[in-house]
Order: structure tokens, then C-alpha cells, then sequence
């Protein structure tokens, strides 16, 4: 009996941590009367601080609403979701990186940037320098003054980035962010990515339906059935991380069989 | 080597032409846009001297131009010790009327604004007030000026408030709409930054709104400007809507042209200024 209550409050310690997420038999329902559609559930899911999780799936798996759910934009139909530790609300548990980038086209690249520090209570005089350094930290130096919509699609997705990592939040919801990039650039913020949130040692939430950067990004992928969406698959990913070699990664043997091994599990989770 | 000049001469003569045609036409390309408009402006003016010189109609009702000329030149001038019209200069009265429409529809803008973004925010607040400007939209100014002023006399109450009441429905309609219409998608990205209700409403909404508040604007003025002569039908002295009328009963009818022509032309500059404060204050219409 005591065992079972040190486990108990030694679980709960951990899924309290700062930028933690914990889903207790969650599921999510669109519609109300007759007209309802099971989107998502029941899930459970842990994602412990400091981890990669991919989540894959076909699309209309619910990905998407999970991701939502975890940023506070919808309540569960039943059961319940945690992040670090508390019920999530829009703003505050998370930083979110949209499908498109969602900038706001009156302001410049500078005046997104300082929405973003403003809304996280930076005090003013602090935002240059970190807005420098928000920038400095997607490749964008030097294109503060431009109009968003002078940008390209790929430094659009990057000043987006920016503005949601302003807050400093210790965790990063990105539903698709590249998926409307072309190849080169994808990869290249994929990269990006990676080593960022490896430096600062934040939780990440990433949904794509592409198992090559399920793969590349993650630490641990979920796959996700499809609607509505459950745990088909929870494979670790054991690739290295740190300083490697991107180019050398994607071409391991490793590598191909994980990708395969996704990809084979996405589709099978999409046709039952 | 004795072919290549002959191959290459006969077709000398089928390059040459277009060699001056070219610059002829690139001429007129460029002063088509100056030329075209000030064409059509020289053969009016020809037509209404023809017309006049005919002798159609009497000279009290279609003056040629030299007499509207003359008069332009009377109304501007102090001449024989009389100062403009009725003691006020052309442009004296141009002004007058020009301070009501600013007053009346500035006042209407700002109102039009201020509905506009509680309608387009709350929906009961919507469908509480917009049949109403519906109804109001759908009114000739006239048609409620007697009401004015029986309620308000006959200074400057009156008008102002016709000028205001006639420019608040295309403004609160427009933003309106533009309200309404706010990708969802934005405000969710400002929340999900950790904007509270009112820096939504500050940074997204209203920004996201103003390229259709501003198209509402200029609707609004020109409504303002078509109402003017209806406004100044009662002591409209001074003022340009005023002269018209004052110089109709008189079948004056240079210096009605006149007045007329002062309208036309200082709304066309206004709606200018305003198409151009519009490129300037949101250059990202069209862009979202």
C-alpha cells in the first residue's frame, strides 16, 4: 500500500514538471445532439519534460484536435488534460506553431515580434535585446523592418517560430508547420528545430503525416488510429541527438528502417 | 562572302518602319491618360457653346460658358463694391459648407465606428440595431430634414445633424461587416501569444477592420457631400449648397453652375485625399 502511493505521488511529481503534458482517457466529441462526431479518444498519454513527441497519423486522425486540446483552445468531452501540471489555457501553457504562419500582415516583422514579447509581460526595455535574439535564433537577422508579406513562405513559418517562443514557454505545440514548404526549406527547418529545442531543453508536441520527419524529429512517435484517433503505436526513437550530422542521419540504415516501420504502422493504423 | 550583304539586304526595308512607329506610339501611350480625360472635357465645353449659341433654349436656362465664366470670376471677386455672392466669396462659402460636412461627418464616422465594432463583436447588439440602420440607409436625407427642423430650428443644428445622421450607416455597416469578418485564425494566434480580450480587440480586430472601415469612410463622405444642397435648403447662407439654392429662386443660373461645379470638383479632390490616406494607412489591404 505505500509502494503504490510513493509511485503514485513520484508520477505525479513528474507530470507537474514544468512543460510536461499528461492526457487521462481523454476524448473529444464535435457537434451537439444527434449530430456529434468522436474525434479524438480515448487517449492516454505522458509526455515527460524535455521530450520530442511526434505524433503521426493519416489525416482526420484527430491530431490536430489533440494538439488543440493541449493548448487550452478546446476542453475535452470527458476525462482529462494536464500541462505542467494544470489545466491548459490558450497563452499560457504553451507556445503554438500553426499549419500557416498566422502572422499579422499590419505589422512588420519587428512589430510581430514585439506583439509577441508584450503579450509574454517582457518589460519594454528588454525587447530589442531579445528580440535580437529571438530572431538571431531562426536565421533571421536583419529583416526586422520587412513587411511579412515581402517575405518568403519559409522565413514566414520562421518569424512564427520566433513569436511563439517568446514566451519562453517550456513547451511547443507545431501542428504541420512545414508541410506547405517545399522540400529544401522543410528540411531545413526541420534541422532548425531539432537542435533548438535540444539546446534549450523544451518539451515539444509535433504533428505531422509524414513519417520521414516523424523520424527525423522525434524522440518518441505516437501513431495515432484514425478517427477517432488512439494510440496505435508508442515507439522511442534511440537515433542520436546533440551535435550530428543531418545529411549522415537521414542516410543511416537506421534511420530507413524507422521510417519504414512508422510508415508501415500509419498505414495500417489508417485502414483499420 | 558576297551573299551575306545580299541575304541581308531585303530584309533592310521590312526593319525599317517600325523603327519611327515605334516611339510615335509609346507618345501616345504615356499622354493617353492626360490626354483622353481633357479630350472629353474640350468637346463638352464645345457642345454646351454650340448648344447655347443655337438658341434651343432661352439664355436663363442654358447660359454658354463665358457666362458661367463671368460669374465664377463675380462670386470669387469683389466687384462694383458688392463682395462675392450675398457678401461672401466663392470660396468663403465653400469653406462654410466644408466645416459642416467635416463636423457632421466626422461626428457620424466616429459613431458609425463605435456601433460598428460593438455590432460586429456582440451579436444581440447586432441584431438589436441593425434593422434600424437598415431603415435609416435606406432614407433620402430630405426625407428626415423637416423632422430636423422641426426639432432642432434652423441653424446649424439642423444641418450638421443631417450630415452626421446621412454618414453613420455606411460607416457602422461596413465595419460591420469587417468586424465579423476577422480571420478566426488570427485572433486564435494572438490568444494562443496570450492576448486577453481587449489586446484582441486592439491589435487584431480593429487593425484587421480598418481597409473596409476606410472604403466605409469614403461611402460616408460622399453620402455627406450628396446631402450638402439638402442640408443648406433652409438658411443655408452662408454657404456653397445655400447658393445654389438662393441663386435658383433668382433663376441665376451661371452662378447655380458655378456652385454646382464647386462640388463636383472639391469632392472629387477629397475623395482623392481620402483614397490616398486609405494606400497610406493600410498598405496591407489585400495582403491577409
Amino acid at each position: 500500500m505505500s509502494s503504490s502511493e510513493t509511485t503514485e505521488a513520484a508520477t505525479s511529481a513528474d507530470t507537474s514538471r514544468a512543460g510536461s503534458v499528461r492526457l487521462d482517457h481523454v476524448t473529444h466529441r464535435y457537434g451537439r445532439g444527434g449530430e456529434t462526431f468522436t474525434a479524438v479518444g480515448p487517449v492516454d498519454l505522458t509526455v515527460p519534460a524535455g521530450e520530442f513527441l511526434v505524433l503521426v497519423g493519416a489525416s482526420g486522425c484527430g491530431k490536430s484536435t489533440l494538439l488543440r486540446l493541449i493548448a487550452g483552445f478546446e476542453r475535452p468531452t470527458h476525462g482529462s488534460v494536464r500541462v505542467s501540471g494544470a489545466e491548459p489555457r490558450p497563452g499560457e501553457a504553451a507556445g503554438v506553431v500553426f499549419q500557416t504562419p498566422r502572422l499579422f500582415p499590419w505589422r512588420t516583422v519587428r512589430g510581430n515580434i514585439d506583439l509577441a514579447l508584450r503579450y509574454a509581460g517582457v518589460e519594454r526595455a528588454r525587447w530589442p535585446e531579445r528580440r535580437a535574439e529571438l530572431l538571431a535564433r531562426v536565421g533571421l537577422e536583419g529583416t526586422e523592418r520587412r513587411r511579412v508579406w515581402e517575405i518568403s513562405g519559409g522565413q514566414q513559418q520562421r518569424v512564427a517560430i520566433a513569436r511563439a517562443l517568446a514566451a519562453e514557454n517550456p513547451l511547443l505545440l507545431l501542428d504541420e508547420p512545414f508541410a506547405a514548404l517545399d522540400a529544401l526549406t522543410r528540411e531545413r527547418l526541420q534541422e532548425d528545430v531539432r537542435r533548438m529545442t535540444e539546446r534549450t531543453g523544451r518539451t515539444a508536441v509535433f504533428v505531422t503525416h509524414s513519417a520521414d520527419e516523424a523520424v527525423f524529429l522525434g524522440s518518441r512517435i505516437v501513431v495515432l488510429t484514425r478517427s477517432p484517433g488512439t494510440v496505435a503505436l508508442d515507439l522511442p526513437i534511440t537515433l542520436p541527438r546533440g551535435d550530428v550530422d543531418a545529411e549522415e542521419l537521414r542516410g543511416s540504415q537506421e534511420f530507413a528502417e524507422l521510417r519504414a516501420q512508422v510508415s508501415h504502422a500509419v498505414k495500417a493504423a489508417a485502414a483499420a | 562572302m558576297s551573299t551575306t550583304p545580299a541575304l541581308l539586304k531585303p530584309a533592310d526595308p521590312a526593319d525599317a518602319p517600325p523603327e519611327p512607329a515605334a516611339p510615335a506610339r509609346s507618345v501616345w501611350l504615356r499622354v493617353r491618360p492626360v490626354a483622353l480625360p481633357s479630350g472629353s472635357l474640350l468637346l463638352f465645353l464645345l457642345l454646351w457653346q454650340l448648344l447655347a449659341a443655337s438658341g434651343t433654349w432661352s439664355e436663363t436656362l442654358v447660359p454658354p460658358p463665358a457666362r458661367v465664366w463671368d460669374a465664377f470670376v463675380d462670386v470669387s471677386t469683389t466687384h462694383d463694391g458688392i463682395r462675392g455672392y450675398n457678401g461672401t466669396t466663392l470660396v468663403e462659402h465653400l469653406g462654410i459648407s466644408l466645416r459642416r460636412i467635416g463636423l457632421g461627418a466626422g461626428i457620424g464616422v466616429v459613431a458609425g465606428v463605435v456601433f460598428g465594432l460593438l455590432m460586429g463583436t456582440v451579436g444581440w447588439v447586432r441584431s438589436l440595431f441593425e434593422p434600424w440602420i437598415t431603415f435609416l440607409r435606406t432614407l433620402p436625407p430630405l426625407a428626415y430634414f423637416s423632422l430636423l427642423i422641426i426639432w432642432l430650428g434652423i441653424n446649424e443644428e439642423p444641418k450638421v445633424t443631417l450630415l452626421a445622421v446621412a454618414a453613420f450607416p455606411p460607416v457602422a455597416v461596413s465595419t460591420t461587416t469587417a468586424v465579423a469578418a476577422v480571420p478566426k485564425q488570427l485572433i486564435e494566434a494572438a490568444r494562443a501569444l496570450g492576448a486577453s480580450r481587449w489586446d484582441v480587440v486592439r491589435d487584431v480586430v480593429v487593425p484587421s477592420a480598418l481597409p473596409e472601415t476606410l472604403t466605409g469612410v469614403r461611402l460616408a463622405v460622399g453620402v455627406a457631400y450628396s446631402s450638402l444642397v439638402a442640408a443648406e435648403l433652409v438658411n443655408g447662407l452662408p454657404g456653397i449648397g445655400g447658393m445654389v439654392k438662393d441663386a435658383a429662386n433668382y433663376n441665376n443660373t451661371p452662378v447655380v453652375l458655378v456652385g454646382i461645379i464647386a462640388i463636383g470638383v472639391s469632392g472629387l479632390i477629397i475623395d482623392g485625399l481620402l483614397l490616398r490616406l486609405e494606400r497610406v494607412a493600410v498598405p496591407w489591404r489585400g495582403r491577409a
